[in-house]
């Protein structure tokens, strides 16, 4: 297939400045640019769910207070416990569960709303745009905040309440996403053509705008996913997510803070998974969007 | 024959693209000598663009340009990119195809233009201001000193590219290279853009390379033609000896392409067929063999030279067609 | 104004009547419509949602102790028992008449209570922000400039690792590492900014950093992808070079103005994010800011400081996002002159 020279100026190889010798690893870095860290992700969701089905470990709540504040490495705790004497890698375990059900429910929930919602205000534009748009606009302003709290508080601690005070983040956000791509494709002369076509509006929404629209909205998922992981900490840190003594990687942290000095690790283990699974997120977002050229 | 002003021996470009190397400029040798114009002609993907990028360091890094392009005695190609820039706009100049793309568009028509100016020449800024109004009107821009305060967007296509030549000539550049200048223009302009570059090529004793895939223009404004086909020169005459003594088969075809007034109504349009090469796989023998219609063995095995059969007129081909056109 | 009057009076009213019909002057007044559209939407949804909370305010606000009587007793005081429209009504006039209503809790006035406190969480994120993205500006020019090179990757690397932590896991590593190990800051604390300048400094920086560090990683991802984008895709920057222009300049001059929108766009989207990490960093910190006493307020069912914060959040969300869209008209003459082919 002829490349035809002014696309050769300005495709993303040339665009490099690196010299043409390390193009045969570069194929290479970039699959492990994707498959390291999605490769991680995949453990840890296997580790968190099957691995107390398979391999007994200590239960993550009842431990009993004689065991508190052990150091990491002791015996029969890898990582120690906690000061009412919990296990902590049981502890993780189970808070991982919590973070990655939570993620995805809230990621779920954000694309197929907010990806409907913000689809449909951009393609029809018109009164149900500006009424979707306003309502979008005034969830960002900042009551998602207080909104979120306020389920969160109002509803009690529990993670299905959790789920609910996200997706207020979430469904505005994807929506916003969607919105502004779906905008930007009905220029597009494809669109005209279909629409002259005599094709009729939602079969050109899934036919048409939702196969390019996907993914814009996958790797903002990714993002979004991330984000929602530490949001989840964040309102558990608070108190407000999931109750104690369930695990939750926020609570733990929130736990770890009163011996901070002391035991420094009880802030740290958690705080390292949390890093470690965002940013794999981050990565794998990253890696999917240079394959798939999204901007 | 006096001194060539450019002179380009055994040019290559190749890019890496996906693991293969794209032989974008294969070859390729001409001169440009001092106030002449030299149309160079052919397809998208024949290397005209990229042959007269490399010549002012304008590709990107991961392009491998190797050969030699003498301007007034130094070498240009193998020059870092800060000693490249000393000639840049000063010695050889560029209009691109797209006036619309190729301003900046939160930035003022003047201030644009001044910049050029300073980019060589140590001037205040009025001075430089001055000047662009000047160049302005050079390029006989109507109401120059308000073009200087109006942003882009705000003129027509054909201002657009006359400020682009006013940009191009701000330090009177000694070649002037025309990159498809008026092919994103309509008719009338593209003929008005013409006249002036000519006019201007006099008045400031330019040379003047013109890069295009219309044949016609070539025909209408040039001293000399090269015609390139995948990355080479494959046809090099005098504009009225190559049209009207058509040598190589591709060249012939071009011009048979042209639709003309002369033909029956409704008759079929002479087109080339096959697609053109793919520059990173090219065919053993004569890169036009494929689609040619007199090809034969011997074009296919191997690859015919491009030397000069005739007084100034050079072609690549194994069985030239004896071709009298009449423009 | 100094035009109209050096006209004649019939030219004045023509003058005025062509300045109102104009379409800049239309659309800046739509905006200003929709602004406050949004302003009471924010309100009402709030006021709506704290209403929807269980559990009866008197009696949170006596504790488990109190006697149905004395809950009966405050009821009537705070005019709890009002229906919902009433006590939303009394509220909005008396935003009108600049009374923001006093705290349920304690009776502190509500303007008092945020007088207090704004400025705290105020200079809080102006901090983080301004050094966020001045930061940010500085670095994406430097690698735009080279890109691929060994300081472009090593800011990737950093943007991913600011991108990826959370803002209060960040400010417990820093108050151990900072405060504790090598005691260069407060890990708790506010000084105000009249009392000591320097201290005040140093009491806001682990906690500016915690929320800025993230805010730096996007800001500098988006601008350096989208400079590098400018400079390698966009013809006006071939012409630059063409010219001869040295390559800061390119950069400077001409990629940088064109990647302005996207940051700005950025920026706004993010104002959220940016208050809502004050939540949670400024009880980190003991700083006696707004965002200290949100959770808290919520908590107490303390309807008009809720809605006193949100209110102050909301103007300023709402601001920012019509300074947004001015930056673009002045960045960008296209949408100030609109398309004129003289």
């Amino acid at each position: 297939m002829a490349a035809s020279l002014p696309d050769l100026l300005v495709t993303a190889e040339t665009a490099r400045t690196r010299p043409p010798r390390a193009r045969a690893t570069a194929g290479w870095a970039r699959a492990l640019r994707l498959w390291v860290p999605a490769g991680f992700l995949i453990l840890l969701a296997a580790a968190c769910f099957l691995w107390p089905q398979i391999y007994p470990v200590p239960k993550p709540v009842g431990g009993s207070v004689l065991n508190a504040g052990l150091p990491p490495l002791s015996p029969g705790h890898i990582f120690g416990t906690d000061p009412v004497g919990n296990d902590v890698f049981s502890r993780i375990l189970y808070g991982g569960q919590v973070s990655f059900e939570v993620g995805f429910a809230v990621t779920a929930i954000g694309l197929l709303v907010g990806g409907l919602l913000g689809m449909t205000a951009g393609y029809w534009g018109g009164a149900a745009d500006a009424v979707i748009s306003r309502v979008l606009d005034v969830l960002i302003a900042f009551p998602a905040l207080v909104l979120a709290l306020a389920i969160a508080e109002g509803l009690g601690p529990s993670e299905i309440h959790v789920i609910w005070a996200l997706c207020v983040f979430s469904i505005p956000a994807t929506g916003r996403i969607a919105r502004s791509a779906t905008l930007a494709l009905r220029e597009q002369t494809f669109m005209l053509a279909a629409r002259l076509s005599g094709t009729r509006g939602p079969r050109i929404l899934l036919r048409h705008v939702l196969p390019n629209v996907v993914p814009q909205l996958m790797t903002f998922a990714l993002l979004g996913f991330g984000v929602v992981i530490i949001l989840e900490g964040a309102l558990s840190y608070l108190g407000l997510g999931i109750p104690l003594p369930e695990a939750s990687w926020g609570s733990m942290i929130a736990q770890g803070q009163q011996a901070l000095t002391a035991s420094p690790d009880l802030v740290l283990i958690p705080s390292a998974f949390l890093f470690a699974t965002v940013m794999s997120l981050n990565l794998v977002g990253d890696a999917l969007r240079e394959r798939w050229g999204v901007r | 024959m006096s001194e060539p002003l450019l002179e380009v021996q055994d040019l290559k470009v190749t890019f890496p693209e996906r693991g293969r190397q794209v032989r974008a400029v294969d070859g390729v040798s001409y001169c440009v000598y001092p106030g002449q114009t030299l149309a160079v002609v052919g397809e998208s993907g024949s290397g005209k663009t990229v042959s007269c990028r490399a010549v002012m360091g304008l590709l990107p890094l991961a392009a491998v340009v190797t050969g030699s392009a003498s301007f007034a005695g130094t070498q240009l190609i193998g020059l870092t990119d800060d000693q490249m820039r000393a000639h840049r706009g000063a010695d050889v100049a560029m209009v691109f195809q797209d006036p619309t793309r190729s301003l900046n568009p939160t930035m003022r028509i003047g201030s644009q233009i001044a910049e050029a100016v300073r980019a060589h020449q140590r001037v205040s800024k009025t001075q430089a201001r001055q000047r662009a109004v000047a160049l302005l009107r050079l390029v006989r821009m109507p109401l120059p000193e308000r073009r200087c305060s109006e942003y882009p967007h705000q003129l027509s296509g054909g201002m657009r590219q006359r400020v682009m030549i006013a940009i191009a000539l701000a330090c009177r550049p000694k070649l002037l290279i025309a990159d498809e200048a008026t092919t994103a223009l309509d008719v009338t302009t593209q003929a008005q853009i013409m006249e002036l570059l000519l006019e201007l090529q006099t008045e400031l004793g330019m040379a003047l390379m013109l890069i295009s895939h219309d044949l016609g223009l070539a025909a209408s404004y040039a001293d000399e033609v090269i015609v390139m086909y995948a990355g080479r020169i494959v046809e090099q005459a005098p504009a009225a000896r190559l049209f009207s003594r058509v040598r190589m088969p591709y060249t012939q075809a071009l011009l048979e392409a042209i639709p003309q007034l002369e033909r029956p109504a409704h008759s079929p349009l002479p087109v080339i067929g096959g697609r053109p090469p793919d520059l990173s796989a090219l065919p053993a023998g004569c890169s036009f063999a494929p689609r040619c219609r007199h090809a034969a063995e011997d074009c296919r095995a191997t690859e015919p030279p491009l030397a000069e059969h005739e007084p100034g007129h050079r072609w690549a081909c194994w069985h030239p067609v004896n071709g009298e056109h009449h423009d | 104004m100094a035009v109209a009057e050096g006209l004649r009076p019939g030219a004045r009213t023509e003058f005025a009547r062509r300045a109102l019909g104009s379409p800049t002057f239309r659309l800046a007044g739509r905006r200003v419509l929709a602004a406050i559209a949004v302003l009471w939407g924010v309100t009402f949804l709030t006021y709506v949602v704290m209403n929807l909370l269980p559990g009866d305010t008197a009696q949170l606000l006596l504790g488990a102790n109190a006697t149905p009587a004395e809950i009966h007793q405050l009821s009537i005081e705070l005019h709890l028992n009002e229906p919902f429209w009433v006590r939303y009504g009394n509220w909005l006039g008396g935003v009108f008449h600049g009374s923001l209503g006093a705290s349920l809790q304690n009776g502190e006035n509500v303007t008092t209570i945020l007088g207090a406190r704004l400025p705290v969480t105020a200079e809080l994120l102006l901090y983080a922000f301004v050094v966020s993205l001045v930061l940010a500006v500085g670095l994406a020019v430097l690698v735009a400039r080279w890109p691929n090179g060994i300081m472009d990757r090593l800011s990737l690397v950093v943007s991913m690792l600011g991108l990826s932590v959370a803002p209060y896991v960040l400010a417990l590593v820093l108050v151990y590492l900072f405060a504790v190990k090598v005691q260069w800051f407060p890990a708790l604390g506010y000084t105000s900014l009249s009392t000591n300048p320097v201290e005040n400094i140093k009491s806001l920086t682990l906690p500016a950093i915690s929320i800025g560090l993230p805010l730096f990683a996007v800001y500098t991802r988006l601008l350096r992808a989208d400079i590098v984008e400018q400079l390698q895709r966009e013809d006006y920057i071939v012409t630059a070079r063409a010219k001869g222009m040295r390559p800061w300049r390119i950069v400077l001059r001409h990629a940088l103005p064109n990647s302005m929108f996207g940051l700005i766009t950025l920026v706004a989207l993010n104002l959220g994010t940016l208050i809502g990490a004050a939540v949670i960093i400024e009880p980190i910190f003991s700083l006696p800011g707004v965002g200290d006493i949100l959770v808290q307020s919520i908590s107490d069912h303390d309807v008009p400081v809720v809605e006193g914060i949100v209110v102050v959040f909301a103007v300023v969300v709402v601001v920012a996002n019509l300074l947004a869209d001015i930056l673009y008209a002045v960045l960008d003459p296209r949408i100030r002159y609109g398309r004129v082919a003289s």
